[in-house]
């Protein structure tokens, strides 16, 4: 969950440019397409160029309390001086890339909270691309249950 | 005594109890002294209850004949059961310890030894060790579902069960179905324990909107010169297995990042001796905070209803858990110095109504409530008699479930193709020849969003919501499991692969005898979940309370005999029958 005070955190870091995925920002247009395919669209890369590692953090529900609005952060133990920008994508939903952050100096260290949009129970994933190309890496499943009249 | 008249004196001139002055004495070869006997140990002692569901008159209460777990938690507590239970934990089959703690032979032994819990046996326990410790060196919690899902629990808003908590001295309350009064109730009650000296601590649940803490995440208290910091943690998914409506706003989840904050501020910054985490989670889903959950000393579980005779240590982690429905009061005494814990010693006292002395008071505070409730409610009428034992607990059918199935299709003149509910694992056990009264249908179904509805729904549509279901069940990561039971499902047959993938463990359904269709729609019955909107509710078919359709029925079928034979084949995994723990 965000707390106020890293709302106020993300609110103020003045020089962050950020990208939403339409669903996020409720505009009409999607098209469907496949993880790799949204890898190789947002970052011309593919699964296999992305290095785990555990200096990413997801800290995310393992179990959504709804879909339409899940509280994701993402932070990572890297100067953000090396980093080039974030991205977070889900595998299951119909167009996977979800935002793109990109990050300077100003913001102080490598941190994003936001709340996104979850099709169905799907893997979320933090990708941070450091600016000598290396892409880190980590995820997450969250699980979005329909529930109701089981 | 409990037992009935008949059947008590046949045992007893067998065995020849019935020249003693306690006949239940003698059959259990046991007494109060035996039951209460524990050599105290160090400075701190923690008694605990959990998951009593409103029980605050003794009942029977059957465990499960199966916990099927998924292949990584298999042969672990919380999924052992029956006679691997009583081997496990080296318990003596046919005596009292293995009555309360396994399915084996239950209906027999219920006979020898009574009914089991009680509010005036639970606080005769807690004062006595009270007593003998010396208060300073006491700490009393409570892990919640305590206030409904009885009559007496339901209909009084649970202000029953918080009356007799303020009296016998709790100190600690974390919360689950306790919140399904609402929140304007629910923080009144809390309100009403904090005035009586009870603390509620919560640190899973936060503002929706701004992610600030509503309750208090964690306490501190000196206890025998020791100081403690305890955590509470009250059921992560409540928004999702309970209607939304009663804690809008609010946010849970399991937060272990959070409590990892919370150990670390307690220990860095408050200098506490000891961490003590008391949850409604659910043992698997504790077992893996304390692997994951660096520096909590002891974690006193909740919700799974699972009874632990030994302490499950997990690195340097105890956790425990004292079963359900008042069967059992837990107590872990502890020797805790400035270097943390350094010895310890546990007990499950069994709530042996029958060998231990009642509290006046508490008896006093339940009759009151009793009579009350009894006499608006009738709840002493007697409905028809019980052929086979009514049961609730198991991990995918009980008789009890299929006796609503076939109440509830009754009701709406056979027109169900399917009636689901969700897999509680509370209730009440009713014995073969056993009357079934008013009580033991609120017993199993008073809760605060009673309504059955019926919809149309596609059959694709029921085996997405099934495979859903079976997820949280079935998830070999208890951090992905609602640690509830599988749904209930009437009329339904079908094939399950346990340790199958994801949303596609289930095979071969039947409704009414017939493959399921993905495209047909069915017309089911639905209740206990959260409500259907409110669009798919069928205007021919009124919604009404499920105790209402049971009553009704019952009164009309006189005589219950319902299969015992289960509904759902399990393909990987062992999964016992009706027979092999109740007899035939």
């Amino acid at each position: 969950m965000i707390s106020r005070r890293d709302l106020l955190k993300t609110a103020s870091a003045g020089a962050l440019a950020l990208l939403m995925a339409p669903a996020l920002i409720g505009s009409s247009f999607s098209r469907d397409m496949t993880l790799e395919e949204a890898l190789k669209e947002h970052l011309g890369a593919t699964l296999s160029d992305l290095t785990q590692s555990d200096k990413v953090r997801i800290k995310a529900p393992t179990i959504a309390e709804s879909g339409a609005n899940v509280p994701v952060q993402i932070s990572a133990d890297v100067p953000v001086e090396e980093v080039e920008a974030l991205y977070i994508f889900a595998d299951a939903n119909f167009n996977p890339w979800v935002t793109t952050v990109e990050l300077s100096p100003m913001n102080g260290e490598v941190f994003f909270a936001t709340r996104i949009k979850l099709a169905k129970t799907s893997v979320v994933r933090a990708i941070i691309k450091m600016k000598d190309g290396t892409l880190l890496a980590t995820s997450k499943e969250i699980k979005v249950t329909v529930g109701g009249c089981g | 005594m409990h037992l009935t008249r008949r059947d008590f004196l046949e045992l007893a001139i067998v065995t020849g109890a019935y020249l003693t002055a306690n006949p239940v004495t003698a059959l259990a070869k046991m007494d109060y002294e035996d039951i209460m006997r524990f050599k105290p140990l160090g400075n701190v002692t923690l008694i605990f209850t959990t998951d009593i569901h409103a029980h605050l008159e003794p009942l029977y209460f059957a465990e499960p004949i199966n916990l099927v777990a998924p292949k990584k938690l298999k042969g672990k507590p919380g999924y052992i059961t029956g006679k691997d239970f009583l081997r496990y934990y080296r318990i003596k089959p046919g005596s009292l310890e293995a009555y309360f703690t396994s399915c084996v032979d239950f209906p027999k032994l219920a006979l020898k030894f009574g009914k089991m819990g009680g509010a005036e046996y639970i606080t005769t326990i807690v004062k006595t060790v009270i007593e003998e410790r010396g208060r300073d060196k006491v700490l009393v919690m409570d892990g919640g579902d305590t206030w409904t899902t009885t009559a007496i629990g339901t209909f009084t808003e649970g202000k029953s069960v918080v009356d007799w908590m303020v009296y016998t001295g709790y100190d600690l309350f974390v919360a689950h179905w306790d919140y399904t009064f609402g929140k304007e109730i629910f923080l009144q009650r809390i309100k009403e324990l904090e005035k009586g000296g009870c603390e509620f601590i919560t640190h899973n649940v936060v503002d929706e909107l701004w992610g600030d803490l509503v309750f208090k995440p964690y306490t501190i208290k000196e206890v025998g010169g020791a100081k403690l910091g305890i955590i509470g943690s009250s059921f992560p998914f409540t928004p999702l297995a309970n209607p939304r409506q009663f804690v809008e706003g609010w946010s849970f989840g399991i937060r272990e990042d959070q409590l990892q904050e919370f150990v670390n501020e307690l220990r860095e910054k408050h200098k506490v001796d000891a961490v003590v985490f008391l949850t409604h989670n659910g043992l698997p889903l504790d077992l893996k905070i304390a692997e994951v959950v660096k520096g909590i000393d002891v974690i006193i579980s909740g919700h799974t209803h699972d009874v632990t005779p030994r302490a499950v240590k997990v690195g340097k982690t105890l956790v425990l858990i004292a079963g359900s429905h008042g069967k059992f009061v837990g107590r872990i005494d502890l020797h805790v110095d400035k270097g943390g814990i350094k010895d310890y010693r546990f007990k499950l006292y069994p709530v042996a109504s029958n060998l231990i002395p009642p509290d006046k008071g508490a008896r006093k505070i339940v009759e009151r409530y009793r009579r009350e409730v009894a006499k608006k409610y009738r709840l002493d009428d007697e409905l028809a008699t019980a052929e086979v034992m009514l049961y609730k607990r198991d991990t995918f059918f009980s008789t009890w479930d299929w006796l609503v199935g076939e109440a509830i299709n009754d009701y709406y003149g056979g027109d169900l193709d399917v009636v689901t509910s969700p897999g509680y694992r509370w209730g009440t056990t009713v014995l073969p020849g056993q009357k079934i009264t008013r009580n033991h249908v609120y017993d199993y179904t008073a809760i605060t969003y009673p309504e059955v509805y019926v919809l149309k729904r596609k059959g694709k549509d029921l085996l997405t919501v099934w495979e859903d279901v079976a997820d949280n069940v079935f998830n070999p990561d208890p951090f992905y499991q609602q640690g509830g039971d599988m749904s209930r499902l009437w009329n339904v047959e079908y094939e399950i692969e346990i340790n199958g993938p994801q949303y596609n463990r289930i095979r071969k359904v039947l409704i009414g005898g017939k493959p399921l269709q993905e495209n047909k729609e069915y017309l089911i019955a639905v209740y206990g979940g959260p409500p259907p909107p409110e669009e798919a509710i069928l205007p021919d078919y009124k919604p009404v309370p499920v105790y209402d359709i049971l009553i009704e029925y019952l009164k009309k079928r006189k005589s219950v005999r319902v299969r015992t034979k289960p509904n759902v084949k399990v393909l990987d995994a062992t999964y016992k029958t009706y027979e092999e723990c109740y007899g035939g």
